[in-house]
């Protein structure tokens, strides 16, 4: 399980994630909701390894991954999908999706096959556009795309941010299940961070909702959700 | 629109004029205790200090990496060798008119690069140094190709004489750098306390909010190269003065020459400029102290200063790029 | 008619040659976003390093590659020792003008050009030498006519063709080739799907420096060596590069072509010494028409 506790991320002199403590539980999804500003993408750019936390500790599966690089940190599992369609513009589907998988060729060659066609089985308009550039795609599909990227090195964890963010519902509505059936089929543990909370509270096991960098809340999904008073406070509805 | 009052003006001259009266106390009191070599250093250093100043002006102060000042020093020098050469103005008459030459000079390599920015400036003004001397041959008749025109910087006049005794070389070579590089120093001053240091400072921090807040950046950066054209131009008919000016007078290691000294010194400020001319005039004496008891070739020793130059240059910008004068809390940086 | 066969093939084979260094340019560019000035220094310094094995005796195509690798392994030393400390650089206040942080990367590798070159003329002093070529450089005779084109051409041109070929695939068909790519295109994607992005900056260093190297055997034998000969190849790399497109690999080819073909016409046709002026005068031309080069993206990054 990914454990944060008292994680603190300072930009100068503006204090973005402030004393953040919460646990995310092996297999489930757990989502992090809240307004814009919140320190939402701050939380998953900094267990990802891209921002440096000032203070704290992050613990996933009893091994630290505070201060690791990025780059090392996915080699222990944990993969990120940065929001507004984290894929390369100039390179193809295909190799958006091979990109993902080339720390792995070493140690799992035989995999790295087998791991890229059940992308194209996850997603079969990426099958359709193997060849085409990354940017000739709809939103959608390259929201799938930059997933893809994310799954096919075999993560444990995933780190999901915003994935609606600029799509049609129906569109959202076809991610957000594909990444449930691969949660509830694979063991995949995911963080969801999203704007949407009605949304992420409707698949989400547990609920972290924070505020100007705080936890405000941190109940399962079902309790947030039903809560009138914190939704109406914080996320508007 | 004035927004600033006409006191505020008279105030940042005041303020200019007493740092200039400073200066020339300063290195009057330092030439009555130097040598004569020392002497014909420190008057090197004026007149490169104004050249470096055109750096500071245009890089320090508004953000503009261009390498091809020493090409604009050699615009500056040309313009008063043919003046004196071939319409025998004196060099009096002579210099003012190189530094209207050098304007227009940078009124046109402004235009052209008022656009370009980061790499593409930098790469265009270099390849602008290495192309303006190539004019001397292709231009030979009046230019006079490789060779050059010689330059005579006369006597000094009567009433200099009378005054204050025959000088020696180097210290007539002071006086008459000592007043332009004390003008260089007041107008560099002002502008910098200026609005329109202000307004340079913006457009080097941040383009886009300093067109957003009204600044016509395209013009004031077209302003920056004149005024560092003139600035380098001086410094030019200054350095020409010493007797020759050719191809071999401004190569392009100069351009790199002034650059160094501004970063090194401290690339932001007046007293960034002065510091990094010093070292970089004296360097090679220093290091000539230096090395005198290792009996070294002549091969070694002639590129040392080269080196030691360089090497600091690279550690200046990795380790501290702001410079000796650097990030000493200045009001108006 | 025979002016203007020699000026097309002199255009060719020094052609090939700055597109070789427009190449090594490109490449750093767009995998660490800095022009090196010092590329050519580089360069200029495996050169003496052949050219002294050479004298030593060594076989011509041993000082070849010994050269090659140094330029390789000097382009690393620079990236790992100057480029990434400096952009590890917390934010002082100086490095908080967007125009300062563009400035210091070119004003440090303009620095280690002018430590290079004064290392070279320490240790081998500037006397201009000379510098072998391997292939006789008069024109092939075929049937009592003296061809415009020397073997030495063939030589140039058909390496720097197998080398931008061979190139072209590596980063193409490679996984390594590719990790390079998304590292220039987005280092922050690339970092997140695993790719080890200061090792494959340093590689492009490392390539930029080989070709550069190479770019520097194949053009001295027709000049000579000294600290300062290569500095007019550097210019006409960088003006080709900006011709192709900054951000273009393919670009910087094409624009070396075009470029050594303008400098040969204008060399036979009119003076070598308007060389200068007409390189200037093609900058300036596409800067003004075409900013971002023949190849260049639309939105390419411009600083």
């Amino acid at each position: 399980m990914l454990e944060v506790k008292n994680l603190v991320t300072k930009f100068s002199s503006v204090v973005a994630l402030d004393d953040i403590s919460f646990t995310a539980q092996e297999s489930k999804i757990t989502t992090v909701i809240g307004a814009n500003g919140a320190g939402k993408s701050t939380l998953l750019r900094t267990i990802s390894g891209l921002e440096h936390a000032t203070s704290g500790s992050i613990t996933w599966r009893g091994k630290s991954v505070l201060g690791m690089r990025a780059e090392d940190i996915v080699r222990d599992g944990i993969a990120h999908v940065p929001e507004g369609h984290a894929v390369i513009s100039e390179l193809t589907v295909e190799e958006n999706i091979s990109m993902g998988s080339l720390f792995r060729r070493r140690k799992f060659k035989a995999d790295v096959a087998a791991a890229q066609d059940e992308m194209y089985e996850l997603f079969p308009r990426l099958k359709e556009r193997r060849k085409q550039m990354a940017g000739t795609l709809s939103g959608g599909e390259r929201q799938m795309l930059a997933i893809s990227r994310a799954l096919v090195s075999r993560p444990k964890l995933l780190l999901l941010d915003e994935p609606s963010l600029g799509l049609a519902p129906l569109v959202v509505e076809q991610i957000i299940d594909s990444i449930n059936i691969l949660c509830r089929t694979t063991g995949l543990t995911v963080l969801l961070v999203e704007q949407n909370a009605n949304t992420a509270l409707g698949v989400a096991d547990h609920g972290v909702l924070l505020a100007l960098g705080k936890v405000v809340a941190d109940r399962p999904a079902a309790e947030l959700r039903a809560d009138a008073n914190l939704r109406a406070a914080y996320l508007g509805y | 629109m004035r927004a600033v009052s006409k006191a505020k003006n008279h105030s940042i001259a005041r303020k200019s004029l007493r740092r200039t009266i400073f200066f020339v106390a300063a290195i009057l009191f330092a030439a009555s205790t130097f040598d004569a070599y020392n002497q014909a250093q420190l008057a090197l250093v004026l007149i490169l200090f104004i050249g470096v100043l055109s750096v500071t002006l245009l890089t320090g102060i508004s953000g503009q990496l261009s390498l091809g000042q020493g090409a604009l020093m050699a615009v500056g020098g040309y313009c008063m060798a043919l003046l004196m050469s071939n319409q025998g103005y004196s060099l009096w008459v002579a210099i003012p008119l190189a530094i209207v030459g050098s304007a227009l000079a940078g009124l046109l390599l402004g235009i052209s690069a008022a656009r370009l920015t980061g790499p593409y400036l930098a790469g265009t003004t270099l390849v602008i140094a290495l192309a303006i001397p190539t004019l001397a041959n292709r231009f030979m008749s009046v230019l006079k190709g490789d060779e050059g025109l010689p330059v005579d910087v006369g006597y000094p006049p009567v009433w200099f004489t009378n005054l204050l005794g025959e000088p020696s070389y180097e210290q007539w070579q002071l006086y008459v750098a000592l007043p332009f590089a004390a003008v260089a120093l007041f107008l560099a001053s002002n502008i910098l306390l200026s609005r329109t240091g202000r307004m340079w400072r913006a457009i080097r921090d941040n383009e886009t909010a300093a067109a957003l807040s009204g600044v016509n950046f395209s013009r004031q950066k077209i302003f920056v190269f004149v005024v560092s054209a003139t600035f380098a131009g001086l410094s030019g008919a200054l350095y020409g003065l010493r007797g020759l000016v050719g191809p071999s007078v401004y190569p392009v290691s100069l351009s790199l020459l002034l650059l160094t000294a501004a970063v090194l010194g401290g690339i932001r400020s007046i007293f960034g400029a002065f510091i990094g001319t010093v070292i970089v005039v004296f360097l090679p004496d220093w290091i000539d102290a230096v090395l005198h008891q290792f009996e070294l070739s002549e091969q070694v020793s002639n590129f040392m200063p080269a080196l030691v130059s360089s090497l600091l240059l690279i550690l200046t910008v990795v380790i501290n790029p702001a410079g000796v004068a650097g990030t000493h809390p200045h009001k108006h940086k | 008619m025979d002016t203007f066969l020699a000026a097309f093939f002199s255009g060719t084979s020094r052609g090939a040659i700055y597109a070789l260094v427009a190449l090594g340019l490109v490449i750093v560019w767009r995998g660490a976003g800095i022009l090196n000035y010092a590329q050519m220094g580089q360069a200029m310094f495996s050169t003496y390093i052949a050219s002294t094995m050479i004298t030593n005796g060594n076989s011509y195509w041993l000082a070849f590659v010994v050269a090659i690798l140094v330029g390789a392994v000097m382009g690393v030393l620079l990236d790992i020792l100057v480029m990434r400390p400096l952009s590890n650089k917390k934010k002082t206040e100086l490095l908080s003008s967007a125009s300062m942080r563009a400035a210091i990367p070119v004003i440090a590798s303009l620095g280690i050009l002018g430590v290079l070159q004064a290392l070279a003329g320490i240790i081998w002093a500037a006397e201009e030498r000379g510098f072998p070529a391997p292939y006789a450089q008069e024109g092939f005779t075929v049937a009592n006519n003296v061809m415009p084109f020397t073997s030495f051409d063939v030589f140039v041109i058909t390496v720097v063709l197998s080398t931008l070929a061979l190139t072209s695939l590596f980063f193409k068909k490679t996984g390594v080739g590719l990790a390079m790519r998304a590292t220039a295109l987005n280092s922050e994607v690339a970092r997140l799907s695993g790719i080890r992005t200061n090792f494959t900056r340093s590689l492009s260093w490392a390539f930029s420096g080989a070709a550069s190297s190479l770019a520097g055997l194949l053009i001295t034998p027709t000049s000579n060596l000294s600290p300062n000969t290569l500095d007019l190849v550097l210019i006409i790399g960088f003006t080709a590069a900006v011709v192709g497109g900054l951000d273009s690999p393919a670009g910087a080819v094409i624009g070396g072509f075009l470029v050594g073909m303008v400098i040969s016409f204008v060399s036979f046709y009119d003076t070598p010494e308007d060389v200068f002026l007409a390189i200037l005068a093609v900058l300036i031309l596409v800067l003004i028409i075409r900013p971002r080069g023949i190849l260049g993206a639309k939105d390419a990054r411009r600083v």
